[in-house]
């Protein structure tokens, strides 16, 4: 056996070969008894120091029920005068103001020099914190004589939970501007999507650094504040899936696939249709619909000139069937991965809320379907031998190798996806030790592997969180969702409603991700508020109208405009007026029996 | 060496381009030659990395398209080939015909109202003709006239 299998030096031999160990035990003792050591310490160190200072615990909301993360909490003896002690809320709102037993202040009340004093001697019969958050008007917190009692005392203050209102400031206008320039840069293609919302970061930085300076009110966030509304659970996942697809798409899969469904359908066309429509729908599911359709597109039009068909009466409803199915699981679309990750859902919550609607809508998108095309497909015949044997060619997998590894890879992300959650495995992580796994026992081209994973695609998303976060921070988003839920009351079966159907209309004119993303925290203050909604039943809503959405028109979805690009260069042009017609109808029938569905499961 | 260049884009306005090319071909006793170029700007505006995929399956998509063309030649008893490229529409025509030093080029025309940039539009045609003409030294034939 060869030494660089087994970890053990060539040269070594016998005796020599055993030292390392040794060494290597005896360097673990010490490293285990230095951090022993250090424990112990750290233990009588805690012991012999008991922490008696004061201080003041409190939990800061907005308006809505959200905590307010960056909110300073200071001491102040007067609105204007010297910051005596300050500290800054955490993610979940929480702020702790620690007194120490003296105070460093430069201007005493009494106009005094400075001094330190003891904390008894600054601290009044009364004591006033003042909350500072931008985007928030200040907040003043009296504390009154008592409590600072207990605070002399040394002793725990908790306050009562501290609601900040919100003020609307140029950067609220400002921020509004940018978000609806971006949508609509992205919605007339003006400019590619990554730019567009690059753009927007851009514009973003551009006001808050530049303005900033000149009028404090054109402040909306800084470098720091608004990398923290990136999703990076978000972008790790669509990035692991990125490169199990590129592995997988190589492999003639998706070309198997079709060709199989020719062959079980025995080129009868009213079965062919809904065996494509099912297998384009569950790869939807587990895939992205972009690459999806990518793949289809080209085999299901040889298909369809090899019968003598309209390509368009299979591609239209595949694609369908994409956006519709692709909802089933966590994995399916950008947004479901987006909805999941915000609200905590699991692959299973998906699988489970969301199936059952989704197989009644994908039925009544059959049907739906077979009227539609029926004169279209009833042009079919069976193909020549020539075209038949060039089909068959085409339907073969190139990489069966590595198709099988795929497979085994692909099975076990299923089960981490499934059951990581007891454990709180995160999907970022399974699709990321997934991609990783598949990599080391494939070995594909690192380059190609890397090449494969869409930049482009990472850094749209990771700008329109920056984006939407600007128009959170600054309270717009928040206005929208009081707004709504003025509307909609207490009413979860009319928030549902709402949220749906607004989300499948407002999807088949605005790119549904940044949609999505801006409705979050919308669907978000709505669960909080409305009785009953606690079962993230509107955030399966948003899932539905979002992606069903995207079937009402051309420009509704990616998905869509690869498979008309494809289609127009094989003569076949899908015209907008043309999708309208055809999806229009198809996302009224599917949303509504969708809405049925989630009707019946959460009310 | 000599021939026919018919650009086939496939689709239903593809058959009077094809049914032209197959007659002159009787008539001189040329090979056809069965242009697909596959053209990849539809993905400009969306944001994948599967341009190597796609290429691939588009271009087996142009054989399969070009295949029923050359299929229907056959039948006439015309001899046809079949060229996949992939780039810019007009110079791969211009570059096929050079290098075949063909004597004429189909151009089909469009029949849909709206004109979009692809070289085969109204405005463009008797142009892009001209300039084929120019570059390659190939005759172009319309399988219907422009108007």
């Amino acid at each position: 056996m060869k030494a660089r299998h087994t970890g053990i030096p060539r040269a070594g031999k016998g005796r020599e070969q055993r030292r390392p160990s040794r060494t290597l035990f005896l360097f673990i003792a010490v490293l285990l008894s230095a951090a022993g050591a250090l424990f112990w310490q750290g233990e009588r160190g805690q012991a012999q120091e008991p922490d008696q200072h004061a201080s003041i615990i409190g939990l800061i909301y907005d308006g809505q029920n959200q905590p307010v993360k960056d909110a300073h909490v200071i001491w102040r003896l007067s609105p204007e005068g010297e910051t005596l002690l300050d500290t800054t809320t955490q993610a979940d709102g929480i702020f702790s103001l620690t007194l120490p037993e003296t105070i460093a202040i430069e201007e005493k009340p009494a106009g005094g020099t400075a001094a330190v004093l003891p904390l008894d001697n600054v601290l009044g019969d009364t004591m006033t914190l003042y909350i500072e958050r931008a985007h928030f008007q200040t907040k003043t917190v009296p504390i009154s004589g008592e409590n600072v009692k207990v605070l002399k005392d040394g002793g725990t203050l908790l306050l009562p939970n501290i609601v900040l209102e919100r003020r609307i400031s140029p950067a609220f206008w400002i921020a509004t501007a940018i978000f609806i320039i971006v949508l609509i840069l992205i919605a007339t293609g003006a400019l590619h999507n990554t730019l567009a919302a690059l753009l927007g970061v851009s514009l973003l930085y551009l006001v808050s650094y530049l303005g900033s300076p000149i009028f404090e009110g054109l402040f909306i966030f800084d470098f720091p504040t608004s990398l923290s509304y990136i999703d990076w659970n978000v972008i790790f996942l669509i990035m692991g899936m990125m490169i199990v697809i590129a592995v997988v798409e190589r492999t003639g899969i998706f070309q198997w696939m079709a060709f199989f469904a020719y062959r079980i359908s025995g080129g009868r066309i009213f079965i062919l249709l809904p065996v494509l429509m099912l297998i384009t729908g569950v790869a939807s599911a587990f895939l992205d619909n972009v690459t999806t359709m990518l793949l289809m597109t080209p085999i299901s039009i040889q298909i369809a000139l090899a019968m003598g068909i309209n390509p368009l009466a299979l591609l239209i409803p595949e694609v369908m069937a994409s956006n519709i199915v692709g909802i089933s699981t966590l994995i399916g679309t950008p947004t479901n991965i987006m909805i999941g990750s915000y609200a905590g859902l699991s692959f299973n919550d998906f699988l489970a809320n969301l199936t059952p609607g989704v197989l009644l809508a994908f039925t009544g998108l059959v049907i739906y379907t077979q009227i539609i095309y029926r004169k279209d497909l009833a042009a079919a015949h069976q193909p020549s031998g020539v075209l038949m044997a060039q089909l068959a060619e085409r339907g073969k997998i190139t990489e069966p190798e590595n198709l099988k590894k795929a497979g085994w890879i692909g099975l076990g992300m299923l089960l981490l996806f499934m059951f990581g959650e007891h454990v709180h495995l995160l999907p970022a992580v399974t699709a990321i030790m997934g991609a990783t796994a598949l990599m080391v026992w494939i070995r594909p081209n690192i380059d190609e592997m890397i090449e494969a994973v869409d930049w482009t695609t990472l850094v749209f998303f990771m700008s329109l969180f920056i984006v939407v976060g600007a128009v959170q921070e600054v309270g717009m988003i928040s206005l929208i969702a009081e707004t709504i839920g003025k509307l909609v009351g207490d009413n979860l079966a009319l928030a549902m409603l709402t949220v749906i159907w607004v989300s499948a209309i407002l999807s088949t004119v605005i790119a549904n991700i940044p949609f999505t993303a801006a409705m979050l925290p919308v669907v978000g203050y709505l669960t909080a508020t409305i009785p009953g909604a606690q079962s993230n039943a509107l955030f399966y809503c948003l899932s539905v109208g979002s992606a069903m959405g995207g079937n009402g028109s051309l420009i509704g979805a990616s998905a869509n405009m690869v498979t008309a690009g494809i289609s127009e260069r094989a003569g076949y042009k899908v015209s907008y007026m043309y999708f309208l017609k055809k999806g229009f109808p198809a996302l009224l029938i599917t949303v509504t029996l969708a809405s049925i569905w989630l009707l019946i499961r959460f009310l | 060496m000599s021939g026919i260049v018919c650009a086939v884009r496939g689709g239903p306005d593809s058959q009077p381009t094809i049914q032209k090319s197959i007659a002159l071909a009787e008539e001189t006793g040329q090979t056809i030659y069965f242009l697909y170029v596959v053209n990849l700007d539809f993905l400009s505006h969306t944001s994948t990395s599967r341009i190597k995929v796609v290429a691939q399956e588009m271009h087996q998509m142009g054989e399969f398209i070009l295949l029923s063309a050359q299929a229907q030649a056959t039948d006439k008893g015309v001899h046809a080939a079949c060229v996949v490229r992939q780039g810019n529409v007009s110079a791969e025509i211009i570059e096929l015909c050079r290098s075949l030093k063909a004597d004429y080029v189909i151009l089909g025309r469009p029949r849909g109202e709206d004109e979009t940039a692809d070289v085969f539009t109204h405005d463009r045609l008797n142009q892009f003709a001209r300039h084929i003409e120019q570059e390659s030294g190939a005759k172009v034939v319309f399988a219907r006239e422009p108007m």
